[in-house]
């Protein structure tokens, strides 16, 4: 079993309540036959069936990459399936437009918010509605029908702030009473909670609880499996874009369900923890960054990272994860305060090049923008760092040794088992796992005395997550320092020797990876 | 400052005479810059624009019909674009650039065959003056204001409506969205690539009709590279105004009067080097573009192809 | 296995090498059916274009001199481009040369291999220079260079106007005086050495962007500035430093054409419209610079061989512009019509016959979806 992460006393309350609810007699809203859907020659999605009944929350489990997203994308016509068809009340529908599915009542909260920034809340919530026949917008009416909906399900929400002035939240209730608005009856929700702290959470189960007692039926999409067992009546599983059951809530256990969704059973690996570490590697004194920014700054953040320990920064995505891998990585200079290197000496001077020098190696945050140049090859990529050296160029780069690139490129591409037709074809056309691969691989290939690893395994398979894990772990008992960066909680668990907690841009405390006291950690992720 | 006061009339009506064309085709730009489409081929479509109402106003004598087969040629060049660029997703900039190549081409092959074969085809005709009564009268800002050519009193016309369009219309604010969040657009049944068309046809309406002013309004004529850059001054003007209808009129006026600058001094002082002077438009447009030409502004999608399946 | 998938990468430079070459064949049938619209023979005319540029010895050499500042204009642009800087800016850079480079001969009087050696410098340096303000404007204020260079054409233009008006008038002629004989550039084989220069610039350039370091790094910045930077790449310095070398390559076709075309002087229309054909160039050569020399050479025949098409079966010569401007566009478009996914699928699965799908040559590009 996964630690227990959400276990706040609220929900505890409100667990019982949940078996009164079962066992009630509810129509089938939608079903979904045999959908196929192909990406090139990769199914995202093969003879999927789906049933949805009236007033339900039915959970759509798996794990990343299981195909969630794509059906629910097929099912509100962003996507057009190869083949399957869709009822609704029992007779075959037709759904090519997102347009046909706001007709028939479909409305998704996609995971990466559908918001226009740079619009109010009651702009994005009444754009692109035709309810009336006036060519002009009708603010005032609009405004009322949305009020009324905030009032009846308790969502709150400021319709004349922008987008980007909101916080994660309340941008997700607008997303909500954008479907509202549109008269949906059935509400999907891409996995809502990844982005909530504990008690947002709490606040989105009230309201999906006053959407199915209207009787509105919700998809809810997660892998969490104690939000599932909390919330759901119902679960379908898929597992590599094939679904493998659906089972009512109350006649199954979190066990079964990670069966299901992995394909085997499911087994806690663990890594040894190092608790008597070398030592110090990296030490941040009171830096600080854009102080007054909440959720893109650092407000007197001190840390230590020792030789050949995995510290793991914990926190809810968007709490000062990217500027404080900005600051270890030399992309920005902190507005005061001090960061002593791996030589033992402070850095005065921020720049990629001299944290490189410095034997600082990084793994970025987005793959394809920072870590990779997609249309560069694989080869290419792979020596992006050292054209200039001895080893791949002669004459301090004046003339490329082309076949040591492409023996090296061929090496690490068997050492690292990156998965690709020839390392002469272009990164971007290489799967999310591979493209990670690759880039372990150029980092490590240098020896780095520390690593800096931002969200490493963010949207990988649970093959290619395994391997970067064991990379990391195996990096660390080599002697390595990694500062492990990600708002996947299980996976700080799972790596870290250490773990310190961000939320806002500071760090909240500093917790021993063994037996780690997860209540109190969630408390602080959430601010407390 | 004698000098000013003196030549301040000539200026004045200069700076409407040439705003105006920049006008038309940065709001055309605007539509298609809402939109998400960067196209840098106002300066081709212009062209085209230009050549087309002088031969067809020059054939049929009505100057207005020569405006309409200009807006509709602006359309069908602006087409190639919106093809290559929303169907294709080609790179908006080279396909930008390609118009900027073809279209003055196809202008120069027209003006060879209508010109080339009948010579006295050379001059059309100018559109008429309309003063408008008392308004007219005003000292200094009368004459150049309110004794302009029809086509000018559109233009500005336009504004506010534009102004008004993407402030309060449904459509208006589906344009922005677009422009914004194509997938946002597209997830509340909004057609992208549709209104990505729609942007183009208005584009090409407006910047065809902002080349047509210099034909049918500016000169009587029409010669290989008329255009002078104007086109890209408008892609300037957009940035300038902040993408806004308004802000856009503002900037084409002080680019106009940077213009009106440069013929007054032109007339002025004809014994020195006057090509000094020409260079203002120019160097003003580098100036304006160095103080408040901030990239940070502007849609957010702007110039990203959009793959409706993208995964 | 390891066959089937480099046959499939193959098939793809294949594909990426085959689309300029349909283009120009589409361009010239498009071209021919406008010819015969106009009630004349397309043949007979193509037979003259072929026929007047490259037909004699002379011709030849008459379309390389012609073809020579485009594939001066074409490799700065693709220098500029391959580093992701859009120089529009061709025609200044090159008109400046010229500018700098004859006000360096005339202003110091200087004549013989001094006169060329310096002229020639004096043309680079000020195309360097005139590249390196829009790069400036662009580090430092953000400033779009497509705009800022289009503008600096019009300064550079109207400056070359000052020279031959006012400043090097020949006996108040809107022209120059000419180059004098001992510092022009010398010829062979009927042509000027200006060509040789050319032709080894893009060899140079060539190595420069696919064999050394510094290319590497300038590739790389022109497809992904943010992981540049990440790498530790000095973006900011590479980006000026593109500005300058791309100025510089115009500038130094600037002071070649001065100094190896008669009629050896600057006047109205010098270097107008190579900037616009360089860029067109370089977008059909995919910004290879060899590919462009063959693509400028291409464009230099049209040119010539279109002055005698009109003069043979009486066709304008903005046909040839015609036919230059649907090559880019059809260029343009089968290069994306290519890449699109559905065509790709498309042309993989007729190929292939289904056959590999296991396989991992197959595997999902996944890419999750972005907000």
């Amino acid at each position: 079993m996964r630690p227990g992460r959400t276990c706040l006393e609220p929900r505890e309350v409100m667990e019982t309540q949940h078996d009164e609810r079962g066992g009630q007699d509810m129509g089938e809203l939608l079903r979904m036959e045999g959908v196929d859907k192909r990406f090139g020659s990769f199914y995202a999605n093969r003879g999927v069936n789906l049933s949805i009944r009236e007033g339900e929350v039915h959970t759509l489990l798996g794990e990343n990459g299981a195909g969630k997203s794509t059906l629910m994308n097929c099912l509100i016509g962003l996507y057009t399936p190869e083949a399957g068809k869709i009822y609704m009340h029992g007779e075959e529908v037709r759904i090519n437009t997102p347009r046909d599915a706001v007709d028939r009542g479909i409305g998704m909260v996609h995971q990466h918010f559908m918001l226009v920034d740079a619009m109010t809340g009651l702009e994005n919530i009444i754009l692109g509605d035709k309810r009336h026949a006036s060519p002009l917008l009708q603010r005032g009416d609009d405004r009322k029908t949305v009020e009324e909906l905030m009032e009846r399900y308790g969502l709150e929400v400021d319709l004349d702030a922008r987008i980007s002035d909101m916080s994660i939240g309340m941008q997700q209730r607008v997303e909500i009473l954008k479907v509202l608005f549109r008269g949906a009856d059935l509400l999907i929700l891409d996995e809502p909670t990844a982005v909530l702290t504990d008690l947002e959470v709490q606040g989105l189960f009230d309201i999906m609880r006053s959407l199915t007692d209207e009787g509105k039926s919700i998809v809810f999409i997660s892998h969490k499996m104690r939000e599932v067992m909390f919330i759901s009546d119902r679960v379908t599983v898929l597992r590599r874009g094939e679904c493998v059951d659906t089972l009512d809530i109350a006649n199954t256990t979190e066990q079964e369900l990670a069966d299901l969704m992995i394909g085997q059973k499911f087994t806690e690996s663990s890594y040894r923890k190092v608790e008597a570490p070398g030592e110090v590697r990296l030490c941040l004194k009171n830096v600080c960054y854009r102080p007054q920014m909440k959720h893109g700054g650092l407000r007197d953040v001190s840390l230590t990272l020792h030789k050949g320990e995995i510290l793991g920064v914990a926190g809810i995505d968007g709490n000062g994860q990217t500027p404080l891998a900005e600051v270890v990585t030399g992309l920005v200079s902190p507005e005061s305060g001090e960061v002593i290197g791996p030589d033992g000496s402070s850095i005065a001077l921020f720049s990629p090049q001299a944290f490189i020098d410095a034997g600082i190696g990084n793994i970025p945050e987005d793959r394809n923008k920072m870590g990779l140049v997609g249309d560069m090859t694989v080869a290419e990529n792979l020596v992006l760092k050292q054209t200039g050296s001895e080893r791949f160029s002669a004459g301090r780069g004046a003339w490329l040794k082309m076949d040591a690139i492409q023996r090296f490129a061929d090496e690490l591409r068997e050492e690292n088992d990156i998965r690709c037709t020839s390392v002469n074809q272009t990164a971007r056309s290489l799967s999310g796992g591979n493209q990670q691969k690759v880039i372990l691989a150029r980092e490590l290939d240098s020896h780095p005395q520390l690593l800096v690893a931002v969200y490493p395994t963010r949207g990988l398979d649970i093959g290619a997550t395994g391997f970067v894990h064991d990379q990391i772990v195996a990096q660390r008992d080599a002697g390595c320092s990694v500062l492990l960066i990600s708002a996947d909680f299980d996976e700080v668990l799972k790596l870290s020797d250490r773990i310190v907690v961000l939320f806002e841009g500071q760090i909240m405390g500093t917790y021993p990876g063994a037996n780690p006291p997860i209540k109190e950690i969630s408390l602080a992720m959430a601010g407390k | 400052m004698d000098f000013f006061m003196a030549s301040l009339p000539t200026i004045l009506s200069a700076t409407t005479l040439s705003a105006v064309p920049i006008l038309l085709a940065a709001l055309g730009e605007l539509f298609s810059e809402r939109a998400g489409l960067v196209n840098i081929g106002l300066e081709g479509i212009m062209a085209v624009g230009a050549f087309v109402a002088f031969a067809v106003g020059k054939m049929t004598g009505n100057l207005w019909l020569g405006l309409v087969a200009a807006m509709a040629a602006g359309v069908l060049v602006n087409m190639i674009y919106g093809l290559c660029t929303v169907t294709l997703c080609c790179d908006q900039v080279v396909c930008g650039m390609a118009i900027n190549i073809l279209a003055p081409a196809l202008a120069l092959f027209g003006y060879n065959l209508f010109v080339g074969s009948n010579s006295a085809n050379a001059t059309g005709s100018l559109m008429p003056h309309i003063q408008i009564p008392l308004l007219s009268q005003i000292p200094l800002l009368g004459d150049p204001v309110f004794g302009q050519q029809l086509l000018a009193y559109l233009a500005f016309i336009l504004v506010p409506l534009i102004g008004y369009f993407f402030r309060n219309f449904r459509g208006g604010l589906s344009f922005r969205s677009v422009g914004e969040n194509p997938q946002a657009a597209e997830t509340l049944g909004i057609n992208v690539v549709r209104i990505k068309y729609a942007a183009c046809v208005a584009c090409g309406v407006l910047a065809g009709a902002g080349g047509a002013f210099l034909s049918i309004c500016t000169t009587p004529i029409y010669i290989d590279g008329i255009v002078m850059g104007r086109g890209f001054i408008a892609l300037a003007t957009v940035i300038f105004g902040r993408w806004s209808a308004l802000g856009i009129m503002a900037a084409s006026l002080l680019f106009g009067f940077f213009d009106g600058l440069n013929v007054a001094l032109q007339a002025q002082f004809n014994a020195s080097p006057v090509m000094f002077f020409k260079m203002i438009p120019y160097a003003f447009t580098i100036v304006a573009l160095v103080f408040f030409g901030s990239r940070r502004a502007g849609p957010k999608a702007n110039g990203q192809p959009y793959y409706r399946e993208s995964r | 296995m390891a066959r089937k998938l480099d046959a499939q990468e193959s098939r793809e430079r294949t594909l990426m090498i085959l689309t300029p070459v349909v283009s120009v064949l589409l361009a010239l049938i498009i071209g021919a059916v406008i010819i015969a619209a106009l009630g004349k023979s397309p043949l007979q005319g193509y037979a003259a274009m072929l026929q007047g540029s490259l037909g004699t010895p002379a011709k030849l050499a008459k379309t390389l001199e012609r073809a020579c500042p485009l594939i001066f204009t074409g490799l700065c642009a693709v220098f500029a481009y391959k580093c992701g800087v859009f120089n529009l800016g061709g025609e200044g850079q090159f008109i400046m040369g010229g500018c700098v480079c004859a006000s360096t001969i005339f202003g110091l009087h200087l004549s013989g291999p001094a006169g060329l050696v310096l002229g020639l410098v004096a043309g680079i340096v000020a195309g360097g220079v005139w590249g390196l303000l829009p790069g400036v404007l662009k580090i430092t204020r953000g400033l779009n260079e497509m705009i800022t260079t289009i503008m600096f054409n019009y300064i550079a233009m109207y400056f070359m106007e000052f020279v031959f008006k006012n400043l090097y008038s020949d006996n108040g002629l809107p022209k120059t005086v000419a180059v004098p004989d001992s510092s022009r550039l010398p010829g062979v084989l009927g042509t000027h050495v200006g060509v040789v220069l050319a032709i080894l610039l893009a060899i140079f350039l060539w190595y420069l962007i696919f064999r050394t370091s510094f290319g590497f790094k300038i590739r790389a910045v022109g497809m992904n500035p943010v992981a540049s930077k990440v790498s530790g790449f000095p973006v900011r310095r590479l980006v000026l430093l593109t500005f300058i070398m791309s100025g510089a390559i115009a500038g130094m076709g600037g002071a070649v054409e001065l100094m190896g075309k008669t009629p050896y002087r600057l006047a109205d229309g010098f270097g107008s419209g190579f900037g616009f054909d360089g860029v067109a160039i370089a977008l059909i050569a995919q910004l290879n610079p060899i590919a462009a020399l063959f693509v400028a050479i291409l464009f230099g025949v049209l040119s010539t061989g279109g002055t005698m098409m009109q003069s043979v079966i009486g066709v304008p010569t903005a046909i040839v512009d015609i036919i230059r401007g649907l090559i880019i566009i059809f260029a343009i478009a089968g290069m994306a019509f290519i890449k699109l996914p559905q065509i790709k699928s498309f042309i993989e699965s007729r190929l292939t016959g289904g056959a590999g799908k296991g396989a991992p040559a197959d595997t999902p590009k996944k890419t999750e979806v972005e907000a």
